[in-house]
């Protein structure tokens, strides 16, 4: 008898082990699942709210770019002369692998336009118009302006911009496609329209004097005088603002006064000992004569 | 000596003041210096307004030239500010052509793939183009065999290892400026 409710007891045990355990089982398995859920539900959260900043994916960057620059190009083809451009690209790429981001694929070109401008796409491409280039004197001058350029690509001022002027979902649509079906396709196109029209609109007035900042420090680290950059901007500064040249400049810029005022007094005393940095005139000059 | 050295070299710019290299107009009261940097003797001060010779720059300054106030030095670069500059206002005059560049140039920006998609809608065309018909910003086509041929003209590791080589050229490390610092 006694043996009899021993074993009653154990069954009851047993069985009270086997349903708890299920129940374990049970709640493991669908806290796990929750889990998986709210981590998918957070990836995708994260990826949106990354998309929404302009943080767009490095590919996805520069096929943007290699588009506007097309564009640029349609409007003003590159100078021919093979040796301009690949000593353009030689002074942007030494310049650019001073930055934090030397390892995008960086292309420059100089554009046949005598408009006094130049052009940052993002994913590293940068055009600079001939009549900016022989306004230049010296390597130096080039050097700052192609790195004022980089500075926009660098912190991402056009994707910022562009973030701002579309709609929201339709930029998170195009960042999670950027290939698709028609639909992508024709807003992938209503993006390159705002980004073209922003090289005619200009970029908040913050973007360039932070790009003037970050330009004469990538300069000096390049081994260029920084100070090369207020040459230029006194250049620009001494042309008739309402000349032709200067229109889409003038109206993409703050006044250049503004910018060589506020760029001196921030360079004041900090680069002083990198003003012995090289022009490397001579050099500037056997290219540019061979125009 | 120096002084004397000072005085005539003075006298002797009084007198070719109109064939300075530029001329340019204080924008902030400057001091003068008689070297470039801020420990140099400090001659006196110039105040805004004062039109200038410019002469050359060493890295933050520039080397300056007042008949008003008989005095020449350096001042710091962002006191003074060079007006026009003849040999940059004649290049202007046969540029014209710019305008209709301008023009191209932002017809085709615009209508970018119009004709691919047709996404272009009238509020797009009259956003970022000043004074640009519909008809010409659809004439506009993006030009990719240019975009290859920019491609081709790329640095390598081996051209730039010997661009910097023949141009001197020696990295280091700056730190960035922040941007709120005065």
């Amino acid at each position: 008898m006694r043996g009899y409710r021993l074993k009653i007891l154990l069954l009851c045990l047993c069985l009270t082990a086997l349903v708890t355990s299920e129940v374990y089982a049970f709640d493991f398995d669908a806290f796990k699942k929750q889990l998986e859920d709210n981590s998918e539900s957070v990836t995708e959260s994260l990826k949106k709210v990354d998309q929404l900043r302009g943080k767009v994916s490095t590919a996805d960057e520069i096929e943007i770019g290699a588009k506007l620059t097309s564009g640029l190009l349609g409007a003003a083809p590159l100078v021919a002369n093979a040796e301009l451009q690949r000593y353009v690209n030689d002074v942007g790429s030494w310049v650019a692998a001073q930055s934090s981001r030397k390892e995008l694929p960086w292309r420059f070109g100089v554009i046949q336009s005598q408009g006094v401008n130049a052009f940052a796409a993002p994913g590293g491409y940068i055009v600079v118009t001939l009549g900016l280039y022989q306004l230049l004197a010296n390597e130096a001058q080039l050097a700052t302006v192609l790195a004022h350029e980089i500075a926009h690509v660098v912190r991402k001022h056009h994707l910022e911009a562009l973030q701002k002027t579309m709609k929201r979902d339709l930029w998170t649509d195009l960042t999670v496609e950027m290939v698709g079906d028609k639909q992508d396709r024709e807003n992938m196109h209503k993006l390159i329209n705002s980004g073209l029209q922003l090289y005619t609109t200009g970029l908040d007035r913050r973007y360039e004097f932070e790009a003037d900042l970050y330009a004469v420090v990538l300069a000096a680290r390049a081994g260029y005088d920084p100070y090369a950059f207020l040459d230029v901007l006194t250049t620009i500064d001494s042309i008739n603002p309402d000349s032709s040249e200067l229109a889409v400049f003038m109206n993409t810029h703050p006044p250049t006064s503004e910018r060589l005022e506020t760029l001196a007094r921030k360079m004041d005393g900090r680069l002083d000992s990198y003003a012995r940095g090289v022009d490397n005139a001579a050099r500037f000059r056997s290219i540019a004569a061979k125009q | 000596m120096y002084f004397f050295l000072r005085i005539f070299l003075l006298f002797f710019l009084l007198g070719t003041a109109a064939q300075a290299d530029q001329q340019g107009i204080v924008v902030r009261q400057a001091t003068v210096y008689d070297d470039a940097n801020s420990a140099a003797r400090q001659i006196g001060k110039i105040p805004a307004g004062v039109t200038v010779s410019i002469f050359e720059r060493r890295g933050g300054w520039q080397e300056i030239f007042s008949a008003e106030r008989s005095m020449i030095g350096w001042v710091r670069i962002y006191q003074v500010r060079a007006s026009s500059n003849p040999t940059v206002t004649e290049q202007k005059e046969d540029s014209r052509g710019f305008l209709s560049g301008l023009a191209a140039f932002s017809r085709k920006a615009s209508g970018f793939f119009t004709q691919d998609s047709g996404a272009t809608s009238s509020g797009t065309a009259t956003i970022g183009v000043r004074g640009l018909s519909e008809n010409e910003i659809n004439s506009a086509q993006a030009d990719f065999e240019e975009l290859a041929r920019m491609k081709k003209y790329a640095s390598n590791r081996t051209r730039l290892t010997s661009f910097v080589a023949v141009g001197g050229l020696k990295a280091s490390e700056v730190a960035h400026i922040p941007q709120d610092n005065k």
